[in-house]
């Protein structure tokens, strides 16, 4: 049985076997990161109606309406919500497919031939992510309704985070199963999933998920320090225009730091259940 | 025993300049994060080969092949590490945070105890911490290993306690003297020079920074990658030692 560090090392490594395929992932990232972008830029617009508006009036601000946000702006921030969905449910179906060639040992990366298929698995994955999160949110949910009872929202939110925790954990060998039987159904199979996870070990499952978190971070926080330290360099040299150059800071990173972790991680999950089962 | 460990790892450290060259230029770049865990990584390799090995034999030094597995290897050194150095600093918080709800000399007396309490539970930790490397590297790498506290409080029995803490303080004692020694001589050339300059009636602010730099780079690019092999060389001999 490989150990933990073999699956961390094999993960690692596996991005850098297909380049353009990573490239493929990263410019889905990138249209994200973009849209999002924009997103943000929108809603600006929209805080500066709401001020103006405010200045101009007495009115307090919970008694403002909907109507005073300019109509084009909504429709915009729909269009981009719905637009970056659909890349997201598209990203959801690539990290499906690449948990399911982890887990058959394959060494290339999955490719973007069939479309329609990868969008509907990628439908699959959301599923089962928010299914796994649901109870979390729920709880989540009721701690806002506290507002006004600190002791009360405080527990609920203690029990929210644990409850968010044990969901990832389940979840992630949740997402194996379901790929593995590629059916939904076996996602919510909880007898057979804590099986897989007892024939592993819960304290090696548990370290390995871990350690795996503790890699990623490590690689996203370093790449970050870089990034802005450039960010910072070129909006030095290059005056007036720090949305250009965040837009360029973010695709570099959507094209190769989001795509890498993302290829990583879900390899990594992939032979955690290439171990559990044997 | 001890002075046979200290004998070996100073040569094994001296072994191939270029290897410390790498590491100095690594350890320049480690303010990119990445690079830092290398150079932990490069250790943990070090430990491996010494625990493996035999005292006084002729083990090379790790190459830097395969650096992605280094990498991680770095990490797991880093997570052991910070997990074992909780214990102490949640000790010194409880008793900061005790010593802060009373007053007078209750809170003092409290903040010395807690203070003394720290300080034993980071000396024993430290022990811990490379014992428990050791343990984990002679194991192949198992996490668990570095953490099967009842397993490694066996080994250093077996070693002694004695021997094992004379050895950790010797450790100091020698990184001390010899980055110490080091950087004094070139400090003292340099500022023969400067001194004799000055009396020549040269400006001799060049000569001192110049002695300056050359003193960081030795610092960075020979002693300091020296001094970090000699330690993990030790360490990694002194595990050998059990009966």
């Amino acid at each position: 049985m490989a150990s933990i560090t073999d699956c961390v090392v094999e993960g690692l490594k596996y991005p850098f076997n297909d380049i353009k395929k990573l490239l493929g992932l990263g410019v889905l990232f990138a249209i994200i990161n973009l849209l999002s972008m924009f997103f943000a830029m929108n809603t600006f617009d929209m805080y500066r109606v709401v001020i103006h508006v405010l200045e101009n009036t007495t009115v307090p601000l919970s008694s403002l309406n909907m109507s005073i946000i300019p109509s084009a702006n909504i429709y915009t921030a729909v269009g981009i919500t719905i637009v970056g969905l659909i890349v997201g449910l598209f990203i959801l179906g690539y990290q499906y497919n690449i948990l399911s060639f982890s887990i058959d040992r394959k060494d290339d990366l999955p490719g973007f031939g069939d479309v329609v298929d990868i969008f509907v698995k990628g439908i699959k994955y959301f599923i089962v992510s928010v299914a796994y999160n649901l109870p979390a949110m729920i709880v989540m949910a009721a701690a806002m309704m506290f507002l006004d009872n600190l002791t009360v929202m405080s527990v609920l939110m203690v029990v929210s985070f644990v409850l968010l925790v044990i969901g990832y954990f389940l979840l992630v060998m949740a997402l194996n199963n379901m790929v593995a039987h590629d059916s939904v159904g076996k996602a919510f199979d909880f007898r057979e999933i804590i099986d897989n996870i007892s024939n592993l070990g819960w304290g090696k499952y548990i370290g390995t998920i871990l350690f795996t978190v503790i890699v990623f971070m490590i690689i996203n926080v370093a790449v970050g320090l870089v990034l802005s330290l450039l960010a910072v360099a070129f909006a030095a040299v290059i005056i007036n225009q720090a949305f250009a150059v965040s837009i360029f800071i973010g695709v570099i990173e959507a094209l190769f730091v989001s795509s890498y972790c993302a290829v990583f991680f879900n390899r990594v999950c992939g032979s955690i259940y290439r171990e559990s089962i044997k | 025993m001890i002075l046979d460990i200290y004998k070996d790892s100073l040569e094994y450290s001296a072994k191939d300049w270029k290897t410390l060259v790498k590491l100095g230029v690594i350890c320049l770049f480690s303010f990119l994060l990445l690079p830092a865990f290398l150079i932990t990584g490069y250790n943990y390799r070090v430990i491996n080969n010494a625990v493996h090995g035999v005292i006084n034999g002729r083990d090379p030094l790790p190459g830097f092949d395969d650096l992605v597995s280094m990498f991680v290897d770095g990490i797991k050194f880093v997570v052991v590490q910070i997990a074992y150095l909780l214990v102490p600093v949640i000790i010194f918080a409880v008793f900061s945070l005790i010593a802060l709800q009373t007053t007078g000399v209750a809170a003092s007396a409290i903040m010395i105890i807690g203070c003394i309490l720290t300080f034993v539970a980071f000396i024993v930790c430290e022990l811990m911490i490379n014992m428990g490397l050791c343990h984990m590297a002679y194991n192949d790498g198992a996490f668990s290993k570095a953490f099967a506290i009842t397993e490694i409080k066996e080994v250093i029995d077996e070693i002694g306690w004695f021997e094992c803490i004379a050895t950790f303080i010797g450790l100091v004692i020698i990184t001390c003297v010899i980055s110490f020694v080091v950087s004094a001589i070139i400090g003292i050339i340099f500022s023969a020079f400067g001194f004799s300059g000055a009396m020549l009636g040269i400006d001799p602010t060049g000569i001192f920074l110049l002695g300056a730099i050359i003193n960081s780079a030795i610092t960075l690019f020979i002693v300091g990658p020296y001094l970090s092999i000699f330690n993990s060389r030790s360490i990694g001999l002194l595990y050998t030692m059990q009966i």
